[in-house]
């Protein structure tokens, strides 16, 4: 079991068993109050997040997102030590039951970017030709150019295959990363890193590189690179931008599943 | 033509009355179920999964004018206010591949970094290379209204 009533006198050992079961770390706590721990973690840290977001007036690296993530993964890991086990169990037994609960609501909330789509269906409606061409071509290309940065940084061909379908959201990325001999779990990692760096430097990389001439394509580059994260980024530039996105989710998750198996066969991965 | 269009529906859409939560809910997870039924229907060489299928139907019904705006608008902006904090826990999930940083050490982390600015770049500059075409070949319009 792990508790801390192991490691302390028998006043802190009563102590432990109360945490822990709060926590559902220990067998017998393994129901009713271990949801609440995670749901009340990712709160706060994300809260904690808005805050310093707000006193530091806009500092990039204060995203809520990214200190919700970073602070988070850092309480559970000193949490992980003070009950003498590794971070990656004390995540499963604590964390994991109250944040599924919060990761579900991923699902209602992608169904609902159907709605700045379809406000903008005009623009949808006269450029649907070129927004899928954009979408193919620019996803080669940029194919080719992670093939040649991951071979630069020596990665592996299974780390090579695990980098190419990022570009899908994450449930398309991880089984097409499988079947062209990568590592789903790598996969999923890089979609999540691709949606916390979208939201921290959405601003700021379209600044610089003058993205938002063209609304049309500024709003389908956010879609790929930051998934439904990214969307939300581009519904704060305007209408355009957050209708592009949202398409993009969608036509690039299937351009990935069509495009990536062959491309990774050309390129002798597997 | 299509300004106009716009400015009609936003017009009436101010005089209907948005749907009650509840019911808007309802059609979220009306939808939801059936695309989760549908799904599994797809091979496993062409995953679809459940909210991508969903934000399909969502849309159709739209176009179709099945379901309109006031149904379900309220509910879904609010779902995508929310959508950074819904992100936390797979943020947090990384506690759970510490190892696999270590054993795969940075690499892949600075080849994700810039595969993420690389596909952003990529789409937004091809597309507007596609705009300029259409515009200067095939003398398209391309005016947008924000």
């Amino acid at each position: 079991m792990i508790s801390l009533a192991a490691t302390a006198t028998p006043h802190m050992a009563v102590w432990g068993k109360w945490l822990g079961d709060a926590l559902g770390t220990n067998a017998a706590g393994a129901s009713a109050g271990n949801a609440i721990f995670g749901i009340f973690l990712s709160l706060m840290v994300y809260l904690i997040g808005q805050w310093l977001f707000k006193i530091s007036k806009g500092f990039f690296l204060f995203q809520p997102l990214f200190v919700g993530m970073v602070l988070g993964i850092f309480i559970l890991f000193l949490m992980a030590k003070a009950f003498g086990t590794d971070t990656a169990t004390f995540y499963k037994s604590a964390y994991l039951p109250g944040g599924n609960i919060i990761f579900w609501f991923l699902n209602p909330a992608t169904i609902a970017f159907a709605i700045p789509l379809y406000r903008r269906n005009d623009i949808v409606k006269r450029f649907w030709l070129e927004i899928v061409l954009s979408l193919i071509i620019g996803l080669l290309i940029s194919l080719f150019i992670i093939y040649f940065v991951a071979k630069l940084f020596g990665l592996d061909n299974s780390g090579i295959a695990s980098m190419l379908p990022q570009a899908a959201t994450t449930a398309i990325a991880m089984p097409v990363a499988v079947s062209v001999g990568g590592n789903s779990a790598i996969t999923a990692m890089a979609c999540i890193i691709n949606a916390v760096l979208i939201y921290a430097l959405g601003d700021f990389l379209v600044k610089v590189f003058k993205l938002n001439s063209d609304p049309i394509g500024a709003g389908l580059g956010l879609g790929t690179a930051g998934h439904a994260v990214g969307t939300a980024k581009a519904i704060q530039l305007g209408s355009i931008q957050g209708s592009m996105a949202s398409i993009a989710v969608v036509v690039v998750s299937i351009v990935v599943d069509i495009v990536v198996p062959p491309f990774a066969h050309m390129m002798g991965l597997y | 033509m299509a300004a106009n269009d716009k400015a009609s529906k936003t017009e009436t859409a101010k005089e209907e009355q948005d749907s009650p939560i509840l019911i808007q809910m309802g059609i979220f997870a009306a939808i939801l179920f059936v695309s989760s039924l549908l799904s599994p229907l797809f091979p496993a060489s062409f995953p679809v999964p459940t909210p991508v299928m969903g934000l399909v139907i969502l849309y159709v019904l739209l176009c179709t004018k099945i379901v309109k705006l006031r149904n379900v608008a309220k509910f879904g902006d609010f779902m995508i206010s929310l959508i950074a904090f819904l992100f936390v826990p797979s943020g947090i999930q990384m506690a759970a591949n510490l190892d696999i940083m270590k054993a795969q050490g940075v690499q892949i982390v600075i080849v994700t970094i810039i595969a993420t600015i690389v596909m952003l770049v990529c789409i937004a500059y091809t597309t507007a290379g596609f705009m300029w075409l259409s515009r200067h070949v095939f003398h398209r319009n391309t005016e947008v209204e924000e």
